[in-house]
């Protein structure tokens, strides 16, 4: 800073001497060398990127005009006349540099290199006039950034609330504030929705919506006799109470979460601990956890005042590992690279995660699209640069954990040392007897032998090996405290330069920790103390009800899972180039129903199932077809493949396979361990038949038929999977052991429940499709079954390929 | 018309759907209209038409393979006159010269070490890169580097790049092959797809930890249901789902969905095909080294590249790392490269002398290269550390100019000085060689459009023919 302030007044006086000079500027040597050599090369190398036509200013740097370089651009000046070494110009032609390299696309000859040079060093003659711009400072605009969609609060007033009995569409009754929405929009857009889907299909449609899995044949009975008003509501409060919905819900949201049980990236460890905040979330969402306090958990739980209640504190604790499970590469050799990449990671992890922002994006320069600045990076940056995520950087670098124990767990944890320590003094004491004994039976002199216990008696030596054997036990025996990946304070928190261009080798002004300058309202500032990381005050500040995005974000994505079409289809994506909402009133609405209803998720689940618009049926009509045919206004039930994980349970659940044992870790690997390391070796497995939420997301090498299905990426923030198909699925679902097994369990199951064909028949249908067979359905196994010997084997054979065909169809994939 | 046509080629019998013919595969392709592995028109007139890399896990020795350093040679245990690098990966000691001998080969006379001597035979067609480098000097970051060009965030993969760029040739077959590959360093993502598409990812054929005779596509086979069972079944399936399909009045996911189990059946016909190398002469077999059992593993490797490639596979990856130390020579350089180079070198000359031989080395793009070389100074006192600052790669085939040098490093070969090739750049000229142009092949994802090469790149036009 110092030097720059040196060194502009003495610029400005080399232009007033060059000044004087301009008239005899064609004698001038120097004049002609700028002329002939400089000026040329300027244009033809530079102007591209650094001129004031330039599409885009590279850098913020000009080089069209004196007050250009003499002002610099982001790195400060860029050319210091006499001093070609020390000018940024030179450094970035001679390419010598990694992070600065000029001109990008075609290096400059070694002649034109020395031009330069000697250019400079005869003091930079350049006659080029200009005005200097404004000071190099951010061309974002923050109060213009305001007015942007996603940047104002959601407000909603009972004004604006449509009246159900003021809307009308033929056809169709509407039953909560939802329908009211959707029947305007319907009128606006033309539409007319379909009508009311069966009941079997309402019931499957929730039941896999809640629960992931399909509904059982007495849950079918009971609901197809119930004719109760109420008969639906009756339904969503047992599937909403039911463990299984937190373990697909949960499921949502570790996807949010990037979760993974393995680091991935260079070196695949085992995250052994990664399971206890997976199985928190299910927890959560099952306990139906107000989301701002899910929220808080996460970002900050560690930073919480005391509940005074164990389980609550270790939940917590549990929480933070949402900041910890990031992907790293933990063999970087550059440290602080490291340790940035990592907080560069966390960034833009909770950006996405609770904004639905694209912050990462900023890391390098300001936001190209948003009203995101350098600035506002590093501000957040600065929050995990004072958190402490890792041990240590040192290749391979360790993530930090925290020990999780309860009293009881401490208690017998002590007293199993004590024990230990106990039964080792008494060893040590034995020993010493034992010695003096042996003493005793040598020589007066001779010294005790270097291994005593060689020398011991048969029965001595008897005995220890006994004592021994004890205290191996009794080590054996004692607990091993949980611990958690989690995060704490660091003991000094510290504000961050700004990095330009991303490179920790060129810092520029250091901002203090906060959050986005654009969101930040009056109603709703952050002030964060000189001690505090600031996780607390993040936290605080984004599940304020004023909040502009935390809960239309996360309202979105709900009403996103339920229906497979977002009202923001880009649902981790708020931003410019994200999708704008196709009924903004409703997703308002929706959004402070859940902040004024205590972030109750459950809450949101009751009015959107109960809508008339969650039960209309799927079949289309060719009017709304026209109109919309990607159904993006929801004028019928969007037809939707199952996920990996339904896929699987299902194959399992309807063979009577699916074990409904609810958490834990079925890693095979300890905590810390390589899952894959250079000899590649496959340590992954996933024989087990628990739910598929519970099974090992190893990042790299996820389970096969996950990769196949689309699951999760588990890297990045991913709410809304891709929806493929390609024909290794198909593969899969004609070869692999999972679904020929499962066809095998079917059978098994069917002939333990009849022997009569036609209800055998039945009962497949019923249990896979959730329907009875029609008769060319019958006409089609029956004729299977004729073809070929009669052999009770060959005919159990026919009945498991009819099954296993039933489990590819179509019709078991896709949800109606 | 679209949607008739796709539901009139769900009924075509199995039988004839095997026996088609050429004509009928381009029939095929405008019915399938908008299939994403469609073949796709490059941007401008491509030089090669797909690629296959071979990939050297572990870092091979530049200066003791093609990069050929005489003053290395001289200053034997003396001090590195310059700086290294500002991060290093191991402690490095002095200078150490190259345990083997260099000869000039070819018509160009450029020197090749006695570590290879069947690849030497080829180095008229070679183009030697040898100011590549990078910028991670770890083994996980280098192989995420080379293979995604990011070393930091989850990128997808150069061949899915490719592929997503180009669609492939054969729809029976997947677009992008990676035979053998290692599952550490990145594993999975140094052929994945990330935000792509999944079409576009790579499908693995057995890993590096087995055999390559076990390189085989999973859920190919089926181990119980015979093939007339199998018949059986999809005539079934195809009943229900076009039931279905009326049922809820059509939907193109549906159909994708019953055409997919079509594909699937015609992949379970065709890729047993090139997987067998029975059809394959002895004179072939021993061109790629299968008759001896230090080579015939990633012989069979580079034979199955060749199978793959002129059947429309548009990138296919051979990895060799063995299961031990691979290329990564941090001591005992003398043996492990003895063992290592032994192991490719029949391979790889077999699969060049064979491209040739059938016409198709000018449209394949042959690249071989581990993540970085290694140092000219020792570690410990007979092995060399990581050097990703300079290093070298081949092309050959596919419009690069045939017995070339292109760039130098120091005269150590520590540095890349001359005619630098970044990561970035290789990808750039990798896909410039497609007919691809670098900045223009992109796709947006979380609110901005990616690249391969980032915001950097250059095609090194020097080593185009």
């Amino acid at each position: 800073m110092r030097f720059r302030l040196l060194l502009i007044p003495l610029s400005l006086l080399m232009i007033v001497t060059l000044k004087s000079k301009e008239s005899s500027a064609q004698d001038d040597p120097r004049a002609s060398f700028f002329e002939k050599k400089i000026r040329p090369l300027l244009i033809d190398h530079c102007y591209g990127c650094h001129a004031e036509e330039s599409e885009e200013l590279g850098g913020n740097l000009r080089l069209d005009h004196r007050p250009g370089w003499e002002r610099g651009g982001e790195l400060g000046p860029a050319v210091i006349p006499g001093k070609p070494d020390e000018s940024l110009v030179i450094k970035a032609v001679r390419r010598g540099d990694d992070t600065l390299q000029m001109p990008p696309d075609d290096q400059l000859t070694r002649q034109q290199i020395a031009d330069l040079e000697q250019w400079i060093d005869d003091g930079a003659f350049d006659p080029r006039k200009g005005s200097v711009d404004a000071p190099a400072t951010s061309s974002i605009d923050i109060e213009e950034g305001r007015l942007f969609w996603a940047f104002i609060p959601s407000r909603f007033s009972e004004l604006g609330t449509p009246r159900l009995e003021m809307e009308s569409v033929q056809g169709f009754r509407g039953n909560n504030p939802i329908d009211a929405f959707m029947m305007r929009q319907w009128k606006a857009e033309e539409l007319s929705p379909v009508s009311r889907a069966d009941r079997r299909t309402l019931l499957r449609r929730m039941t896999f919506d809640l629960t992931g899995l399909p509904p059982t044949l007495e849950d079918m009975q009971s609901f197809l006799e119930d004719d109760s008003p109420d008969a639906i509501e009756r339904v969503m409060d047992r599937l909403l109470a039911s463990p299984a919905y937190g373990e697909r819900w949960g499921r949502y949201w570790l996807g949010v979460a990037r979760y993974a049980d393995s680091n991935g990236m260079d070196e695949n460890i085992a995250h052994g601990n990664a399971w206890r905040y997976r199985d928190w979330v299910i927890r959560a969402w099952n306990e139906d956890l107000p989301y701002g306090e899910f929220v808080t958990s996460q970002l900050a739980g560690d930073l919480l005042p005391d509940s005074g209640d164990e389980q609550t504190e270790i939940d917590r604790t549990i929480a933070t590992g949402f900041l910890s499970l990031g992907p790293k590469v933990l063999a970087e050799v550059d440290e602080t690279k490291m340790e940035m990449d990592i907080i560069d990671e966390q960034v833009e992890t909770v950006s996405r995660a609770f904004m639905g922002l694209t912050m990462g994006c900023a890391r390098c320069h300001d936001h190209k699209f948003d009203p995101i600045r350098i600035d506002d990076y590093y501000a957040l940056a600065g929050i995990f640069k004072s958190t402490k995520t890792m041990e240590h950087f040192t290749k391979i670098a360790r993530w930090h954990e925290v020990e999780i124990s309860t009293e009881e767990q401490r208690q017998s944890h002590a007293q199993a040392v004590a024990r230990a320590e106990a039964k080792q003094q008494e060893i040590d004491a034995w020993i010493k007897k034992a010695n003096e004994d042996l003493r005793s039976r040598l020589a007066e002199d001779a010294p005790l032998p270097e291994m005593p216990e060689e020398h011991y008696l048969p029965e001595q030596k008897e005995k220890l090996a006994v004592l021994r054997g004890e205290l191996t036990d009794l080590q054996a025996a004692t607990p091993i405290l949980p611990t958690a990946m989690s995060v704490v304070d660091e003991e000094t928190p510290v504000d961050l330069a700004v990095h330009l261009r991303g490179s920790h080798l060129t810092l520029g002004q250091e901002v203090s920790r906060g959050v986005p300058e654009v969101l930040v309202s009056t109603s709703n500032l952050v002030s964060i103390g000189g001690a505090a990381s600031g996780r607390r005050e993040l936290a605080n500040w984004l599940v304020a009800d004023e909040h502009p995005l935390t809960w239309r974000v996360m309202a979105n994505r709900i009403w996103t899972w339920h229906f497979g079409q977002g009202l923001v289809n880009s649902t981790d994506n708020f931003g410019e180039l994200g999708d704008r909402p196709v009924n903004l009133p409703l997703l308002d609405w929706l959004a402070v129903e859940f902040a004024s209803r205590g972030g109750s998720i459950k809450n949101l689940h009751r009015k959107v199932l109960t809508s008339s618009t969650y039960q209309l049926d799927s079949v289309a009509t060719p009017e709304n077809e026209q109109r919309d045919p990607e159904n993006r206004f929801l004028w019928r039930a969007q037809l939707r493949r199952l996920g990996a994980e339904s896929i699987r349970d299902s194959l399992l659940f309807v063979g009577g396979e699916l074990n409904r044992r609810m958490g834990g870790s079925l890693l095979h690997v300890g905590n810390r361990e390589f899952l894959f390391d250079h000899t590649s070796k496959d340590e992954t497995n996933y024989a087990s038949k628990q739910r598929a939420v519970y099974l090992p997301v190893i990042r790299n090498h996820l389970y096969d038929q996950f990769a196949l299905f689309d699951f999760s990426n588990a890297s990045v923030v991913q709410s809304r999977r891709a929806e493929t198909t390609v024909p290794s699925q198909a593969l899969f679902m004609l070869n692999s052991d999972l679904v020929m097994e499962a066809a095998v369990a079917l059978v098994d199951r069917l002939e333990h429940s009849t022997i009569d064909p036609r209800r055998r028949l039945e009962l497949l249908h019923l249990w896979v499709l959730g329907r009875p067979p029609t008769e060319a359905e019958e006409r089609m196994l029956f004729s299977l079954l004729t073809r070929g010997p009669a052999s009770a084997e060959t005919q159990r054979s026919r009945w498991q390929l009819y099954a296993h065909t039933l489990m590819s169809s179509n019709e078991f994939l896709y949800l109606r | 018309m679209l949607k008739r046509s796709a539901l009139g080629f769900g009924h075509l019998a199995m039988s004839a759907m095997l026996a088609e013919d050429l004509a009928a595969r381009a029939d095929r392709g405008a019915a399938t209209g908008n299939d994403p592995l469609a073949p796709q028109s490059p941007h401008f007139m491509p030089r090669a038409k797909r690629v296959i890399f071979l990939f050297m896990k572990g870092g091979p020795s530049h200066v003791d393979t093609f990069d050929y350093k005489p003053q290395l040679q001289k200053d034997d245990g003396k001090e590195l006159p310059f700086a290294k690098p500002r991060v290093q990966f191991a402690k490095t000691n002095k200078l150490l010269k190259s345990p083997w001998k260099f000869k000039p080969q070819g018509e160009m006379g450029i020197q090749v070490s006695e570590l290879f001597p069947h690849v030497s035979q080829c180095v008229d067609d070679l183009c030697f890169l040898h100011s590549v480098h990078g910028t991670n000097p770890a083994h996980g970051g280098a192989l995420l580097k080379l293979h995604t060009g990011s070393d930091s965030f989850v990128r997808p993969s150069m061949g899915a790049w490719v592929t997503y760029g180009l669609g492939t040739e054969n729809q029976n077959l997947p677009g992008f092959v990676t035979i053998c590959p290692t599952l550490a360093h990145g594993g999975v993502k140094n052929w994945g797809s990330a935000f792509l598409p999944a079409h576009y990812q790579g499908t693995p054929l057995g890993n590096a930890s087995q055999p390559s005779t076990q390189a085989k596509l999973k859920y190919l086979r089926n181990q119980k249901l015979t093939s007339a069972e199998q018949q059986e079944q999809l005539q079934m399936l195809r009943q229900l789902n076009q039931q279905h399909l009326q049922d809820v009045g059509g939907n193109p996911d549906l159909e994708a969905r019953i055409r997919s189990f079509e594909l699937a059946f015609r992949m379970q016909t065709e890729m047993p095909l090139v997987e067998d190398l029975s059809e394959e002469s002895e004179a072939t077999m021993r061109l790629y080294g299968l008759d001896d059992p230090a080579t015939e593993d990633f012989g069979r490797q580079c034979l199955l590249a060749r199978r793959f490639s002129e059947r429309g596979v548009r990138f296919v990856q051979v990895t060799h790392s063995d299961t031990k130390v691979q290329w990564d020579q941090h001591a005992d350089l003398l043996n492990g490269h003895t063992k290592n180079a032994k192991e490719v070198d029949r391979g790889i000359a077999g699969l060049l002398t064979d491209l040739k031989q059938r016409g198709m080395l000018e449209e394949t793009l042959v690249m071989w290269g581990g993540e970085f070389g290694r140092t000219p100074v020792a570690e410990g006192n007979n092995g060399r550390d990581h050097n990703p600052e300079g290093f070298t790669m081949w092309m050959a085939g596919g419009g690069v100019k045939a017995g070339f040098r292109y760039g130098a490093t120091d005269e150590y070969g520590y540095y890349a000085v001359e005619d630098k090739m970044h990561v970035h750049d290789l990808h750039a000229t990798l896909l410039h060689l497609l007919g691809l142009n670098h900045e223009r092949l992109t796709y947006r994802h979380a609110g901005r459009d990616f690249r391969l090469t980032d915001v950097a790149g250059r095609v090194a036009t020097g080593i185009l023919a």
